[in-house]
């Protein structure tokens, strides 16, 4: 071996000052990751190079559509002075080194993966070819002045007439340490980032051949279905599977701390099996049990007094100015991505293989071990394309449950949900209510800004879980589960978006309600921001007409000159002709900050029948800088139909503890016919890059209802919109 | 045993003839490209080529298929002009949904090679996206379908 522990930990430990190249050893026993052959030059845990030039990338975040893999590639090709596409990319396994460097878990979420790698990946690609160039230095006797980096080769500056490829130089580059801590190159040197528009997935995605969980099939793979207490609190009290036993290609039929799992030659005699077993659940317990009673305990509590304080800014505006109020609903909702979970496992005499698109391969591992009472070292994850992830994919619910299916089984097996389990078994984002009233003077002055928020806290289910797979495996779940329980006084999940209220009105109070309830809950792209924007900017709108404001001059009115809300404000209005609607079309308008970027959004809609029809969807985005324009406007725009899909149709009801619907024909989504105009401008900056994969979707809602407002005058204070 | 042609061979398979298409192309056949989704033809994600026409193998029982041609993503063989256009338009983006968008933009275009956005927008709604790809699609397809209407001659289709 060429690069010896004490090497790999002395890079680690040079690296680790003010450029960490993304190491994070987690813990002692955690060996070093040394993937690929002895002969590669492998300069960090993201990158090796073969010695015939084969340039491979681990991918440490999860491809769900948000082209996390483009964009990855693109950063260590500009420094690597590469052609991206020439760059191999694989799903990263679960190690320390591939950690989120903030959240410490090997999670993808809060839009977080380009902001966080930005820096580490381009250090990659500087590293290695600053090391390839040390060997071009060793081997041809010139100067580092020299020598210069050239689509995959070392060239001599001056007359190009020395050119070594840098696959020639791999047997020499992995007997060097790695040249650490370079120099990046700055904006204007960059010839990838902000210009690359090719996705490096698209061709793999456009002739079937890319490989998504629910194509993996090991050899001897079964497939398993499994039926599940419709109510989510129950355990299988008895069955008889004696005439699905009986059902050509059936194998087994058992019931697992899940459900009953019904195992076959294949997915079609699976589930015509299922259908033939007769299975008694444990009764539901007694409780919040339907979306009435919800949102009634709801209601009681915006009436009564019990709220945590999240942000308390006492104002001194007058006190006689109209009180205005409100309040406002949304509803529990699916992610419903196109391919339903899905998980195949393979036990090893150690423990076990998963194959499983997953936006958290090590709380996956962690769920796997648990299960077989391993160690998590006795786990693989192999991390393959998601159809979809929203949040959905960050649980690892079908991970427990295909493992705990082969358990007994003992063969391989691929677990699939149908997707009436996908959207009666989700990780729902929540139902919320909330209520703000505000004092409005007669100048339009805003003054006393009241906003409560009533709901169940995803944090308090969700923290512990991830804690569990973050913490040693020795400590109690009791000890995690307490942790959630402190994070859900004040869940930042709950109240994110409400609590950094960008307008400068005197006096900002904003308080929270935890109200628990025995459903399933998950982050939702967007996650808390999904329903707070909705609210607050619904009534912002609310107050600039009580004000006799245009909705534009009155969020002006109370944002910093240098607010980057208004500079996307500015950008969207100028977009969408604001004021200038053509005959017969309306426009909303809607601002909001997440994940460290901020996007204004205007609708336009036009009546049909009395009801809105979507014409066209502008868009301004702050995101800092770009790496792949391209896909932030899909991102965008992804985000916004999203949005719509949501505020159009979304809504998950309980009955008797059980979810109504079922497909997508009752939780529809929007469709290719129904999809508005969109356009998408990209704000120029050279700040640090933000998030752009949840920050589409907060503002569409509520652009969409002020847009309703200014065509019938009627304020939609719910989600889905009534539009009767 | 059912006996049809696919993506030009021939092929037979001894299992129900009630099995919907897409288990035997997914779980017998091998051919995972083609996708599910629903199981109710809501969705499009199966979406293949019977004799020509897009259908939807998820609620196709194999019996339908007998004696007839089926054609999937992997039939179009990659250098079909649709799937040029979406590597070139960067159209997907996790990709779940565009063998089957491909494959009811291909019958689309079979049936009327110079669409406008509003046929597109009308043919392709059965055909969901969560990601939300919709504009790339419609771009995509307008791209081929201006090419077929300039150059009828290519494919012999016009």
């Amino acid at each position: 071996m060429n690069l010896t522990r004490r090497q790999f930990i002395r890079n680690v430990s040079v690296a680790g000052g003010a450029l960490t190249l993304g190491f994070q050893l987690t813990g002692c026993s955690e060996e070093p990751l040394l993937l690929g052959s002895e002969t590669d030059f492998r300069p960090n845990a993201f990158l090796r190079i073969d010695t015939d030039g084969t340039v491979t990338l681990q991918i440490p975040k999860a491809e769900m559509g948000q082209g996390i893999v483009t964009g990855m590639v693109t950063l260590v090709a500009e420094e690597l002075e590469l052609d991206p596409a020439a760059i191999r990319y694989e799903m990263a396994p679960v190690h320390g080194a591939f950690a989120d460097p903030e959240m410490r878990l090997q999670i993808t979420g809060g839009s977080a993966s380009i902001r966080v790698y930005y820096d580490i990946l381009r250090q990659v690609g500087a590293s290695a070819r600053e090391t390839l160039i040390v060997a071009a230095m060793n081997q041809t006797g010139l100067a580092r002045d020299a020598l210069q980096a050239r689509d995959g080769s070392v060239i001599s500056r001056r007359d190009g007439a020395v050119r070594i490829a840098y696959g020639e130089l791999v047997p020499v580059a992995r007997t060097l340490p790695a040249v650490t801590g370079v120099m990046l190159k700055p904006a204007s040197e960059q010839r990838l980032v902000g210009h690359y528009e090719q996705r490096v997935d698209a061709e793999a995605k456009s002739n079937g051949t890319a490989q998504f969980g629910i194509d993996v099939a090991p050899e001897g793979c079964l497939t398993a279905v499994l039926l599940r207490c419709p109510w989510f609190d129950g355990a299988v009290e008895s069955f008889d599977a004696a005439a699905a036993s009986e059902m050509p290609g059936v194998e087994a039929v058992f019931a697992t701390e899940h459900g009953v799992a019904v195992v076959a030659d294949g997915y079609w005699p699976a589930r015509q099996a299922a259908a033939k077993v007769d299975v008694r659940f444990t009764p539901p317990a007694e409780g919040l049990r339907d979306s009435g009673a919800i949102a009634r305990a709801m209601a009681a509590a915006l009436d009564g007094d019990d709220f945590a304080s999240v942000r308390d800014e006492p104002g001194s505006g007058p006190e006689d100015g109209t009180l205005v109020e409100a309040r406002y609903e949304v509803p529990f909702l699916a992610h419903a991505p196109m391919e339903p979970l899905n998980a195949t496992c393979r036990l090893t005499a150690s423990g076990c293989e998963v194959w499983v698109g997953t936006q958290a391969p090590d709380v996956a591992r962690d769920a796997a071990s648990r299960v077989l009472g391993v160690p998590r070292e006795a786990v693989v994850i192999h991390n393959q394309f998601l159809g979809g992830g929203f949040g959905r994919r960050a649980a690892a619910d079908n991970v427990a449950e295909v493992v705990a299916i082969a358990r007994e089984l003992k063969r391989p097996v691929k677990l699939v949900w149908s997707r009436e389990d996908d959207i009666r078994h989700d990780w729902y984002r929540p139902a919320m209510a909330g209520q703000i009233q505000a004092r409005v003077g007669a100048g339009g002055e805003v003054s006393h800004w009241r906003h409560r928020i009533v709901g169940p806290s995803i944090n308090q289910q969700v923290l512990p879980k991830l804690a569990g797979s973050m913490l040693p495996q020795w400590v109690p779940a009791g000890a995690t589960a307490l942790a959630g329980k402190l994070a859900a006084g004040k869940d930042f999940a709950s109240v994110e978006g409400a609590k950094e209220l960008p307008y400068n009105f005197a006096g900002i109070n904003v308080e929270y309600h935890n109200l628990p309830v025995p459903v399933p809950l998950g982050y939702w792209r967007s996650v808390g921001h999904s329903h707070t924007a909705f609210v607050v900017e619904s009534f912002v709108d609310e107050l600039a007409h009580r004000a006799g404001l245009c909705p534009l001059a009155f969020r002006r009115r109370y944002l910093a000159e240098d607010a980057p809300a208004r500079r996307v404000l500015d950008a969207v209005a100028e977009a969408a002709n604001w004021g200038k609607a053509p005959p017969g079309r309306f426009q909303g308008l809607a601002v909001h900050a997440s994940f460290h970027s901020v996007v204004a959004e205007v609708v336009e809609i036009s009546l049909e029948d009395g009801k809105p029809r979507l014409e066209h969807v502008y868009c301004a985005v702050d995101c800092g800088q770009v790496i792949n324009p391209d896909i932030v406007r899909d991102q965008m725009i992804g985000g916004i139909v999203f949005a719509l899909s949501a505020a159009l149709y979304g809504e998950i009801t309980l009955k008797d503890g059980a979810v109504e619907q079922g497909n997508y024909h009752d939780y529809p989504v929007l469709r290719q016919n129904e999809v508005p105009a969109m356009t998408v401008v990209l704000i120029d900056s050279d700040a640090p890059p933000t998030g752009v994969g949840e920050p589409g979707t907060p503002p569409a809602a509520p652009a969409l209802a002020n847009a309703i407002f200014a065509a019938t005058g009627v304020r939609q204070r719910r989600l889905p919109l009534q539009l009767s | 045993m059912v006996a049809f042609t696919l993506n030009g061979g021939d092929v037979s398979l001894e299992i129900d003839p009630q099995t919907p298409l897409l288990w035997a192309l997914r779980d017998n056949l091998g051919l995972t490209g083609t996708k599910f989704g629903c199981g109710m033809g809501l969705c499009g994600a199966c979406t293949v080529h019977l004799d020509g026409a897009a259908v939807r193998s998820c609620s196709l029982p194999l019996a339908a298929v007998a004696g007839k041609a089926v054609t999937t993503i992997e039939g179009l063989g990659g250098e079909h002009p649709l799937q040029r256009a979406w590597v070139e338009h960067n159209v997907p983006q996790c990709g779940y949904c565009q063998s089957g968008q491909i494959m009811s933009a291909a019958a689309l275009l079979a049936a009327n090679p110079a669409p406008d956005e509003a046929n597109i927008r009308q043919a392709m709604a059965g055909n969901l996206c969560r990601c939300g790809t919709y504009h790339k699609v419609q771009r995509a397809i307008l791209s081929v379908a201006a090419v077929a209407h300039w150059e009828p001659a290519v494919e012999g289709e016009a």
